[in-house]
């Protein structure tokens, strides 16, 4: 990503980097081409003018294209998770689960999405144009789920184990914890200054002015947790 | 929660009300107000953009105007992972933020997911 005017940390290039990179190769359950899709699906709703949260744009006559590289109720989940996130409820996921998606591949696209409005956002904030996408890497999804995958706490599948439930909640698709960290550290704090070191500052930021500012975000997108 | 508990250690007094908006004052914190209408301006991606960018470039300097913006990126992509999965409060944040989520009303919001 080039910044005119601006010298943006390596670890944070480096971070974004690796989303596109990630972005581009198979996942789990969906391909390179289709995550890069799912991209440019998000980029596209966010372009767009304001809807109401409850049309789903696959039923909008016009708005989504007849030979869209993705399903309809792929496409409806992007909109709504890139323009509405403060809308989602146990019935939402519900009945997008009973239009046929699978959960696995639906939490695999959640990450695809929220890791593409990172990148985006930043790139907003500092009148970027979002960075090129690479071309896809050839392969298939590796339809592998880990050991031990349950529905338990959250509404998708999770792998039990210790440690914030939002950290939990990508434990079954353990392909996108590279990019989710990587983006995290890079962007907000290393995980074990987390709750360890509630002084913690790179020398720009002070940790308050970092939780102000990761809390108005929150409250934006209306977010409880 | 992270924010009072930052506010503990720094030994300031943290007033939770400027996470509901700019013009809520700058909570204790630094450059508060100013960080939060940056954190407006970025999710709203309306014509004020620069405008605050500028300001905050000028006030805290280019590095600390990155970092914020790298910041907000980063919570488009926690809450949209929170909110996507269904993600529950921890258990142990339930007491503690007991009192935040009174005064900004978060538990009426659609995504409000209390454990068990």
């Amino acid at each position: 990503m080039t910044a005119p005017g601006y010298e943006l940390r390596e670890d944070l290039t480096a971070a974004h980097r690796t989303a596109l990179s990630g972005w581009a190769g198979p996942g789990a359950w969906w391909s390179g081409r289709e995550r890069l899709a799912i991209v440019t699906e998000c980029r596209r709703a966010r372009a767009a003018e304001d809807r109401p949260a409850w049309e789903a744009p696959s039923t909008v006559e016009g708005l989504v294209p007849d030979d869209h590289p993705l399903p309809a109720v792929a496409v409806d989940v992007i909109w709504r998770l890139t323009r509405h996130p403060g809308t989602l409820t146990r019935d939402w996921y519900d009945g997008v689960i009973d239009r046929g998606i699978e959960p696995l591949r639906y939490l695999e696209l959640v990450a695809v999405v929220a890791t593409a409005a990172s990148v985006d956002m930043f790139a907003r904030a500092l009148a970027l144009d979002p960075p090129a996408l690479p071309d896809p890497r050839s392969g298939s999804p590796s339809a592998e789920a880990p050991a031990g995958v349950e529905v338990g706490t959250h509404w998708v599948p999770t792998v039990p184990m210790t440690g914030p439930n939002v950290l939990l909640a990508m434990s079954a698709v353990p392909n996108e914890h590279p990019i989710v960290r990587t983006l995290a550290e890079a962007q907000y704090l290393p995980p074990d200054a987390l709750m360890n070191d509630l002084a913690w500052s790179r020398g720009t930021l002070d940790r308050m002015q970092t939780e102000l500012i990761a809390a108005r975000t929150s409250a934006l997108n209306e977010c409880f947790y | 929660m992270l924010l009072g508990l930052s506010g503990l250690t720094a030994g300031a007094a943290v007033d939770h009300l400027a996470v509901g908006g700019s013009g809520r004052g700058d909570g204790g914190v630094i450059d508060g107000s100013l960080l939060t209408r940056f954190v407006e301006a970025i999710h709203h991606g309306g014509s004020d953009l620069p405008l605050v960018r500028d300001e905050l470039t000028q006030q805290c300097g280019v590095a600390t105007m990155v970092d914020a913006a790298a910041v907000c990126a980063n919570f488009h992509m926690m809450t949209r992972i929170a909110d996507g999965t269904g993600t529950p409060l921890d258990e142990f944040s339930v007491e503690a933020s007991a009192e935040l989520r009174r005064d900004l009303a978060l538990d009426d919001l659609d995504t409000a997911r209390l454990p068990g």
